[in-house]
């Protein structure tokens, strides 16, 4: 699961379950796929991304110094930063880990790199 | 030259000696039959026989030259040797030399190699021509005179609607008289009666039944059929439509004789047709079995001692008599019923209510996850009008695709950021191997924020859900993650799979059928008996791939390619035409921009109305 992926999923689905967003994530194993940076991409990407998750996916790989948790200004410009959210959305890639429900504690596997989101019948 | 023609002589006898061999390897295979060095009063006839167009007359004509006495003569259908019993030790032995690489009687002269045989092949199986007619059915020969099949067949010339297509279907000439019968939809259009009504020259065949159609729906008929085969033409198997006409059915057969092969599943009964002869079916006959004209020259029929002959086919008229139902079908044979056929219980949708989760469970989620890896193989080519609607969107907008199986429209476009999800690990997992963004969910359910989609596509997706509210909440559910002004795009089977007569690609991928070799409603039958066991629990008609579908809600076989060839039936409701957009009709917040048919899919695209003009 790449982190962009990351960054629409939410557990909302669940009975009772308000917002259910951002999940939060647990990365047991990574890999690292490199792709080719397009900066256009990166930046006209991120006004669909949810900031918040951006910021929260960055803590949980270990790269808080490299994106900070306020969106700057002008990203457009910054290229070094457009590389480094290229870097942590499009090339990290979990393959194990899970992500749990911020309400209910509700944990979803990720196994192989595909994070199973399904609920059981009861729990919708 | 007399030392030029020895090598001759002995080359022709070395090569009958090598194909009187490979004959009698054949009749080893074919019957466990072994030959004999001795004579005994058991030939085998090799190198001709039913298959090639040997008549049992012709044999007998040959061994009655070589002053043999025959007793016996066992003809195999679609084999090219037969079998002779002969009265002394003698008269086999005068046979064997008289005709041996000597009588050439097969067909464009083939010459006859004879063996002498230890015993008989015991022969498995008895003739079709012995087994019983199918109920309802009648042959009554000599039913005309030859005078009034002249004057007839001079009635009908003189008038008639030709078919369209200059009136010559794929392997016969076509005229019709008080209704057309319509071969796009096998019907008639009770509204639109055509000038030439039956020749009166017909008139005279009704009294003649006055007995039999007592008992009938009808006395006279008000609509005939005429065809002509030229010899090699046929008829594939069919039943007449129910629907459309009444009980009986009758056929009268001109200027040639012909063998009509009558069909219920397995069950095979070969009808022999004389010139002159009026065929009646009725009942059964009419109803459960299909009948049908194989496209040969040459027919096998049985001889007059009992065995087995070929008789060539000359030009063959039938005048099919029939009279119009006007309404539903009450016929008790419900398997080729296309009223019944058509009409779904009327439990089943208070079934399929209570059921549709498990239902789903079993016949989409489990069959999908048995079959993954064959289903992705056969899933690579991405539909043009799809990816023509991927194509659409501006460059970096995110795409996801609900049900996106093995992921094949994932990288359509790679200007976008597409996500799929999918209920299938098996599908997933191989989605994920080409470097995919994937994740497991239910459509229902989708773990999305709302509003945060550009795009999504649905393909092939909400026709395995089992109830209109499951349907419409899938549709929902689509809009909910959509941002104002984002679209989607659903795909879903069409129960229709022909347009302005155009058959579907799903359709035009049954050869079988569309070479004339069967009909639908054969495939139907004989499917249904190899499947009975396997849907006995399910108040679900199974459907026959690759034929028109005969209910919405249907399970659809899946056979494996491995060696178990292991079917699986999924689930489908396939729609009628207006029924997608009228489910998209139903939500406020969504606005339908197109609806099409593409290969027999009804497809949508909605936009989600943006909050300012709401």
């Amino acid at each position: 699961m790449k982190l962009s992926t990351y960054n629409f999923l939410t557990s909302m689905a669940i009975k009772g379950v308000k917002v259910g967003f951002p999940l939060k994530l647990t990365i047991i194993k990574k890999d690292v796929v490199e792709s080719e940076f397009n900066p256009t991409f990166v930046e006209r990407i991120l006004p669909k991304l949810d900031w918040t998750a951006v910021y929260g996916a960055a803590q949980v790989a270990e790269l808080t110094e490299d994106i900070p948790a306020v969106q700057p200004e002008n990203i457009g410009e910054n290229e070094v930063l457009l590389q480094k959210l290229h870097h942590l959305l499009f090339e990290i890639d979990v393959l194990e880990g899970q992500l749990e429900c911020p309400e209910t504690g509700r944990v979803f596997p990720i196994t192989d790199g595909i994070p199973n989101m399904l609920l059981n019948e009861d729990e919708v | 030259m007399h030392v030029d023609e020895k090598p001759q002589k002995v080359n022709k006898a070395k090569k009958a000696d090598k194909k009187q061999r490979r004959c009698l390897a054949i009749i080893k295979s074919d019957c466990d039959v072994t030959p004999s060095d001795d004579p005994t009063p058991y030939l085998a006839i090799l190198n001709v026989g039913l298959s090639n167009g040997l008549t049992e007359e012709n044999l007998l004509q040959a061994a009655n030259k070589s002053s043999g006495k025959v007793t016996e003569v066992i003809m195999l259908p679609g084999k090219s040797y037969c079998f002779v019993v002969c009265a002394t030790l003698e008269d086999s032995q005068l046979i064997y030399l008289g005709m041996h690489n000597v009588s050439t009687i097969g067909q464009q002269g083939a010459v006859a190699y004879l063996s002498y045989i230890k015993e008989l092949p015991a022969l498995a199986g008895k003739s079709e021509w012995n087994r019983h007619l199918p109920s309802g059915l009648v042959v009554i020969p000599d039913f005309v005179s030859e005078e009034e099949e002249s004057t007839l067949l001079e009635a009908i010339a003189a008038d008639g609607k030709t078919s369209e297509g200059s009136g010559t279907l794929k392997h016969r000439i076509v005229k019709h008289f008080g209704y057309e019968f319509l071969y796009g939809s096998n019907n008639v259009d009770p509204s639109k009666p055509l000038d030439q009504s039956i020749p009166t020259a017909c008139d005279v065949l009704w009294p003649r039944l006055e007995n039999s159609s007592s008992t009938w729906d009808w006395s006279t008929p008000d609509q005939l059929t005429v065809n002509e085969y030229e010899p090699g033409h046929g008829i594939p198997p069919h039943v007449d439509t129910h629907s459309a006409f009444l009980d009986p059915i009758l056929s009268l057969s001109l200027q040639s004789d012909v063998v009509m092969d009558f069909r219920r599943g397995e069950e095979q009964v070969q009808v022999r047709l004389p010139r002159r002869s009026l065929l009646i079916m009725s009942g059964e006959a009419r109803y459960d079995w299909t009948h049908g004209i194989r496209p040969k020259h040459i027919d096998v029929v049985p001889s007059a001692s009992g065995g087995l002959t070929t008789q060539a086919r000359g030009k063959r008229t039938s005048l099919t008599f029939r009279r119009l139902r006007r309404g539903p079908c009450d016929c008790s044979y419900p398997m080729l019923c296309d009223t019944r056929q058509s009409k779904a219980p009327q439990e089943l949708s208070a079934s399929l209510a209570t059921q549709a989760v498990s239902l789903e469970q079993q016949n989409v989620h489990e069959v999908y996850d048995k079959i993954a890896d064959h289903f992705s193989e056969t899933r690579h080519t991405p539909w043009p009008q799809v990816a023509g609607f991927l194509e659409s969107f501006d460059p970096q907008s995110v795409v996801l695709d609900i049900g996106c199986g093995n992921g094949k429209y994932l990288g359509c476009n790679p200007q976008l950021l597409a996500i799929g999800c999918d209920r299938a690990q098996g599908l997933l997992a191989v989605g994920r191997r080409k470097g995919q963004n994937v994740f497991r969910c239910d459509c229902l359910s989708v773990p999305v924020r709302s509003s945060s989609i550009d795009g999504c596509i649905s393909i092939a997706v909400i026709h395995h859900l089992a109830t209109g509210e499951r349907r419409l909440a899938a549709i929902k559910e689509m809009a909910r993650v959509l941002r104002p002004g984002g679209r989607a795009l659903v795909y879903v089977w069409a129960k229709d799979q022909r347009k302005n007569d155009k058959k579907s690609a799903y359709l035009r991928q049954n050869k079988a059928v569309n070479k004339e070799r069967t009909t639908e409603q054969q495939q139907r039958q004989k499917q249904h008996q190899q499947l009975e066991k396997l849907a006995n629990n399910t108040p679900l008609p199974v459907h026959t791939n690759r034929t028109e579908f005969q209910q919405q809600d249907v399970l659809v076989p899946w056979k494996t390619k491995d060696e178990q060839r292991t079917t699986y039936l999924r689930y489908y409701h396939v729609f009628e035409e207006q029924e997608l957009e009228s489910l998209v009709a139903q939500l406020p917040e969504v606005q339908l921009t197109k609806s099409y048919y593409d290969q027999g899919n009804h497809c949508v695209i909605f936009e989600k109305i943006s909050k300012n003009s709401l």
